[in-house]
């Protein structure tokens, strides 16, 4: 095991070495940007380090813990993980520089950036986990700083919302947890194991995994709750909108992939047949999310909430390539997760600092914020720009395969399929994810700017770099998505690889 | 030279990236930026017309690539180099190269200079990616980037009411429309499997051979079609463009005039390949080109903002060249498309120029009397105008009675309906020309109006030659292919006659008159489409917004989730009544609990 | 003749009795004591049936060792039980249940 093996593990104990520090006295945001910074170097070094021709997954470490289970601590990276890993550390980095000084929270400085450092833990721990214990154990991990984060720094009703995110992803990761029991519990006695690479190992020799319908619709609903899919989305609206901006960026950002993550490392490589059943289901249910979800946040009117319902309407793009299930969708599905996540981080970063400036993000109460902070309003331009799909920025490029791929499967002659279908309705959500964000641009940052506005600060320079980041990365990834799309394709094949019975 | 179709797209984005990151605080830097860019492309451009010979695949640059995956969908931003691509290359930076040096003067006091001209710059960037195009996703993207080049422009001052609103409008009327064009994309892909134009030409003769394959291209067809009711305001999505004249004058004479206006009728000509099988999506497209000529050609005869009534007749022109389309004459098309674009844009610069002169008045009943004050925008104006009107002699005349001798041979009805746009046109031209030029300044401001600076005359005056020559024989043919006159056609003898018609009863209607003499709210109103689409938004998309809302928040979030909480809260509160606290009590209970339990174990099968 | 069923009616009589002493009595010293009397009913029946479920003629000794282990539990269970009801008069000055009724919501 050479060195470089141990990157990943590293990845996971500097921020939870930070965060001790930082309970031991350390000074907190210094220590914490510190160690964000060092994460996003070591991703980078491993996105360049990662050998693309040999594919498969590298830096891989395992400790065995359980024999009798097959149990062990295995960290390894493939161009799928690389890509959340990526996006971890980019949202991390961001979310700690843009968060509050120290001296300007009322309460507990040091368990704040505490509670931060422990969600990029957890979040990279679950992305780099190769063995299913683990990968679930760590984003039980992230969920309780992020309880902390809402409950006590939070805004507005920010206990009951605490209550209600935790309540409910729990409750979705105690689904998810029967699911994967099951999935455990399905394989003959003799090849059980924990493996992410050993299960994958197994679904390639064909027959050996029971493609049990129920237990791939224990595993969606379970997944599909931590997502925020149709219909169990109201607990991250109201979590989104009471959350302080970094563990909004964070959760939003980074957390919530991990639902999607799970189904394209684990639910569809191992499943697939019987996650043909469930088609119908899935198409019906993230037209909840692209129409129904697009159409309530229409009717949004405090820009945190809206940005909340944008968020869970999102997903359903990400869910249209996953259903769509082949090589287009999955792409598009893949490079989505990473796009969403960096605008939705900045367009959260942004309203987290209008709050603190105004005190309020009613539509009602804000008007023409741009006259008076012009940086803001062309960076929340961008990235509102940016999250609606216009063509430069990632998300364009990656909503493009889902579109194509959902319309591969073509229907009975001249009628649509299923697929096509809901691509229409998805594409209509383009139209209505232009309504509500250019609504709420409007709303927010143009037109009249009332008195008492005129006079507040733009985001000092030094508060500029962590919004111009992710605002550039996307840039960078929508010119050349061959990027992403490069790093995602040898997973994308491995999904795809999988023999029908 | 092999460099040069991106030396043409690139140096506007250049620019544009330039001044957002480095030159915000000079403004005037930023302005020279800019405009040293846009003269770069026309250069370029004018080089590359003569020197570069006809391709589609010479200049590619990989975007998106799925080859890795087995799968053959990739999208280069190619660059298409024919006649076609070449004419419209010259109309969008020569132009633009005008209107950019106008802007100068124009916008000298603005605070937003900077970020007008970055806007101006991603424009030019944009709007040349469209004439570029080679493949139907590369048109697209930029076809969004004009979009919200358009939005950013027309939102200039964006801390006035009026201006965002206009900007969100359009905005949103084009994604309307772009739901369709990306719609027919995925049709004409799923039949295809390409998005390359010089693919699907190859391909489709071989498809419609097919008889059942007419439905589908009617459908693709027309699915293409609404991205040009979007970009090109074509009714029912019109409402966006007069809205539009919120945005500073030479943007609404650079974007809604001149260039992205037309990209709609360009993108037709394009594919003209796909939408000509199916003669009923022509019919379609004919009909909608017809409706909006006259429509809008009604409305501009009742408006008094000098911007709006010129913003109505580009519609009603746009609706020409739609009809063009229809009636398959794309060489009509693309020729009103050309000499319009001159004096589209010759006449809102001049318009600027008044309006400027009138310290921002912009209601032609406040002005009059300019005639002494301003010559050359005058005259200039008057060729301009002249050329509308399709005047012999002017550009427009030649252009106009291509389309209208094509009309004639399609369907009797597209014709008259053609001929009394003609009439419209000449009437509400030659009332809009009379009240502001003639008679006697109605308001303080327009009495002490004088002639613009230089810098924005010699654009006038650029300008004023094309209106005039560009539709003659030996001009255009330099450019595009001319459509096949037919010597005996009197066509062009009824046009001119109606012209007359309309310029007369201009003129006895509205000389010295010192407000309208006739009003007809239905027309000032234009037909209350704003009124009925505001109801309408409310009544469908709004009304089921606040539905789902409600749903949201009351069944799905307090109902159910809220509800599965209380449940379990409220079964846990009942639960605690049996905790009372006397010993013996529980020692019953468990006792009872020990019986049933082995009664159960013993008896109950 | 005394059969198996005798001593199973005396050890069922006795457990009753206990119960009952158990739910209706109110001195907890008295319910302690009835308690004691189900344990020694639940010995009695073990060791009838220890004598009565022979093995190749031998008793089954399985019962008359659990009735050893249940005397042990019990009289460590009285150590521990009386010492808490000695704990509790002293905090309440009571041996009544009825007025022990403080663990409830």
């Amino acid at each position: 095991m050479s060195a470089l093996n141990s990157l990943p593990i590293l990845l996971i104990v500097l921020p939870v070495a930070a965060a001790i520090a930082i309970l031991l006295g350390a000074a907190p945001k210094k220590t914490a940007l510190l160690a964000t910074a060092a994460n996003l170097l070591l991703t980078l070094w491993l996105v360049f380090g990662y050998d693309q021709a040999a594919a498969g997954y590298q830096f891989t470490s395992a400790t065995l813990l359980a024999p009798e289970w097959k149990l062990s601590f295995a960290l390894g990276v493939d161009g799928l993980s690389l890509l959340l890993l990526l996006l971890t550390a980019l949202v991390a980095f961001a979310a700690v520089w843009i968060a509050p000084r120290p001296e300007k929270l009322e309460r507990y400085p040091s368990l704040y950036y505490a509670c931060l450092l422990f969600i990029v833990a957890g979040a990279t721990g679950a992305f780099a986990s190769l063995d299913l214990f683990f990968f679930y154990a760590f984003h039980e991990l992230a969920l309780i700083p992020t309880f902390l984060l809402i409950g006590i720094w939070g805004s507005g009703d920010r206990i009951t919302a605490a209550w209600k995110i935790t309540i409910y992803l729990a409750l979705g990761s105690f689904v998810l947890l029967i699911g994967l029991l099951a999935l455990y519990l399905s394989l003959p006695a003799d090849v059980r194991t924990f493996s992410i690479p050993g299960l994958q190992a197994l679904a390639l020799q064909g027959g050996v995994i029971p493609q049990t319908p129920w237990i791939y619709l224990t595993l969606l609903l379970g997944f599909g709750i931590l997502i925020s899919l149709f219909p169990f989305h109201t607990w991250a609206p109201q979590a989104y909108a009471s959350a302080p901006a970094p563990a909004a960026m964070l959760h939003a950002g980074v957390l919530k992939k991990f639902g999607l993550y799970g189904l394209l490392r684990v639910a569809l490589p191992l499943m697939p047949q019987a996650a043909q059943h469930w088609t119908n289901l899935l198409l019906c249910l993230l037209v909840g999310n692209i129409l129904y979800v697009g159409l309530v946040t229409i009717a949004q009117k405090r820009l945190d909430t809206m940005l909340g319902y944008s968020s869970v309407m999102h997903m359903g793009y990400i869910f249209l390539g996953i259903a769509a299930f082949n090589p287009l969708g999955l792409t598009g599905a893949a490079m989505l997760l990473f796009a969403h996540g960096l605008s939705i981080a900045a367009l959260f970063a942004i309203a987290g600092v209008v709050r603190e400036r105004t005190g309020s993000l009613e539509f009602a109460k804000l008007g023409g914020l741009a006259k008076p902070m012009p940086f803001l309003g062309f960076t929340f331009g961008l990235a509102a720009f940016a999250a609606i799909g216009l063509p430069g920025f990632a998300n364009f490029a990656s909503e493009l395969p889902i579109f194509f791929g959902a319309f591969s499967h073509a229907g009975k002659g001249l009628a649509f399929s299923n697929f096509q279908a809901a691509g229409i309705v998805a594409l209509w959500g383009v139209v209505i994810s232009a309504v509500y964000m250019l609504r709420g641009y409007r709303a927010a940052f143009m037109g009249e700017a009332p008195k008492r506005w005129a006079a507040l600060p733009d985001l000092c320079g030094c508060l500029r770099p962590p919004i111009l980041l992710l605002l550039a990365v996307l840039l960078i990834t929508g010119f050349r998505p061959q990027l992403l799309i490069h790093l995602v394709t040898p997973t994308i094949k491995a999904v795809l690889a999988v023999p029908a019975p | 030279m092999q460099n040069l179709p991106w030396i043409i797209l690139f140096t506007p984005l250049l620019s544009a990236v330039l001044i957002v990151l480095f030159t915000q605080r000079w403004r005037n830097l930023s302005a020279l930026i800019s405009i040293a860019a846009v003269f770069v492309s026309a250069a370029a451009s004018i080089v590359l017309f003569r020197t570069l010979p006809d391709s589609t695949t010479a200049f590619q640059l990989p975007w998106l690539d799925f080859s890795a995956l087995g799968i053959g969908f990739q999208v280069p931003i190619g660059i298409t180099i024919d006649g076609l691509s070449k004419a419209m290359l010259l109309v969008v930076t020569c132009i633009g190269a005008l209107i950019h040096l106008y802007s100068w003067a124009y916008m000298a006091d603005d605070e937003g200079k900077s970020r007008y001209f970055a806007g101006l710059s991603f424009f030019m960037f944009s709007m040349l990616g469209i004439v570029f195009a080679n493949n139907f996703l590369m048109m697209f993207i930029f076809w969004e980037l004009v979009g919200v080049s358009s939005f950013i422009l027309i939102g200039h001052w964006f801390y006035r009411p009026a201006p965002p609103a206009a900007a969100n409008k359009a905005f949103i009327c084009n994604r309307l429309g772009d739901f369709g064009f990306m719609l027919g994309i995925l049709l004409v892909w799923t039949a295809t499997q390409s998005v390359d134009f010089e693919v699907i030409k190859a391909k489709l003769p071989e498809l419609a051979a097919n008889p059942a394959f007419l439905p589908f291209a009617t459908a693709a067809a027309i699915c293409l079609f609404c991205g040009t009711v979007g970009k090109s305001a074509q009714f029912p999505l019109h409402v966006w463009l007069p809205d539009a004249m919120e945005g500073p004058t030479p943007v609404s004479a650079l974007i809604h005039a001149a260039t992205m206006v037309a990209a709609g009728v360009y993108m037709l000509v394009r594919v003209y390949f796909i939408i000509s099988i199916s003669p009923a999506a022509m019919e379609v497209i004919a009909v909608i080109g017809t409706i909006t000529a006259v429509l809008a050609a009604l409305m501009a005869t009742q408006q008094d903002d000098i911007k709006r009534v010129l913003a109505y007749s580009t519609l009603s022109q746009l609706g020409y060249m739609v009809m063009a389309v229809g009636v398959a004459s794309r060489d009509g098309a693309m020729f009103h498309l050309f000499t319009h674009a001159f004096f589209k844009a010759l006449l809102f610069l001049g318009a600027g120029s008044v309006i400027l002169a009138c310290h921002h008045e912009q209601n032609i009943w406040k002005m009059g009397g300019l005639w002494k004050k301003q010559p050359i925008t005058l005259l200039t104006f008057a060729a301009a105008t002249l050329a509308l009107m399709g005047v012999y002699g002017f550009s427009g005349f030649y252009s106009k009675d291509a389309i209208l001798i094509a009309a004639s041979e399609h369907h009797p009805w597209i014709f008259y309906a053609g001929l009394f746009t003609a009439f419209l046109t000449a009437f509400y031209m030659t009332r809009l020309f009379v009240v502001v030029f003639f008679g006697k300044a109605r308001t303080e401001a327009a009495g002490h109006a004088h002639e613009s600076p230089a810098v924005m005359l010699i654009p006038l005056v650029l300008l004023a030659i094309p209106s005039v020559v560009a539709g003659y024989h030996g001009v255009i043919a330099n450019f595009l292919p001319t459509p096949a006159h037919e010597a005996a056609s009197n066509v062009p003898y009824i046009a001119s006659g109606l012209g007359l018609l309309g310029i007369a009863l201009g003129f006895l209607l509205y000389r010295g008159q010192e407000k309208d003499p006739i009003r007809i709210p239905l027309l000032a109103n234009k037909f209350y489409f704003d009124e009925f689409y505001a109801l309408l938004i409310w009544n469908t998309q709004d009304l089921l917004a606040r539905i789902s809302g409600f749903i949201d928040r009351w069944i799905l979030d307090t109902a159910l989730v809220r509800g599965l909480s209380s449940g379990t809260w409220g079964f846990g509160f009942a639960l605690r009544f049996i905790q009372c606290g006397n010993l013996q009590a529980y020692a019953l209970l468990f006792g009872a609990g020990v019986v049933a339990l082995f009664y159960f174990i013993l008896f109950y099968k | 003749m005394v059969t198996l069923n005798d001593y199973l009616l005396v050890s069922g009589l006795l457990f009753a009795l206990g119960l009952a002493g158990v739910l209706l009595r109110r001195n907890i010293l008295i319910i302690f004591m009835a308690l004691e009397l189900m344990l020694n009913a639940a010995n009695l029946s073990l060791v009838a049936f220890s004598r009565f479920g022979t093995v190749s003629g031998l008793p089954n000794y399985n019962g008359q060792m659990l009735v050893f282990f249940i005397i042990t539990v019990a009289a460590a269970e009285v150590a521990v039980g009386l010492a808490i009801i000695v704990a509790l008069y002293r905090a309440r000055q009571t041996t009544n249940v009825e007025d022990l009724n403080s663990l409830k919501f």
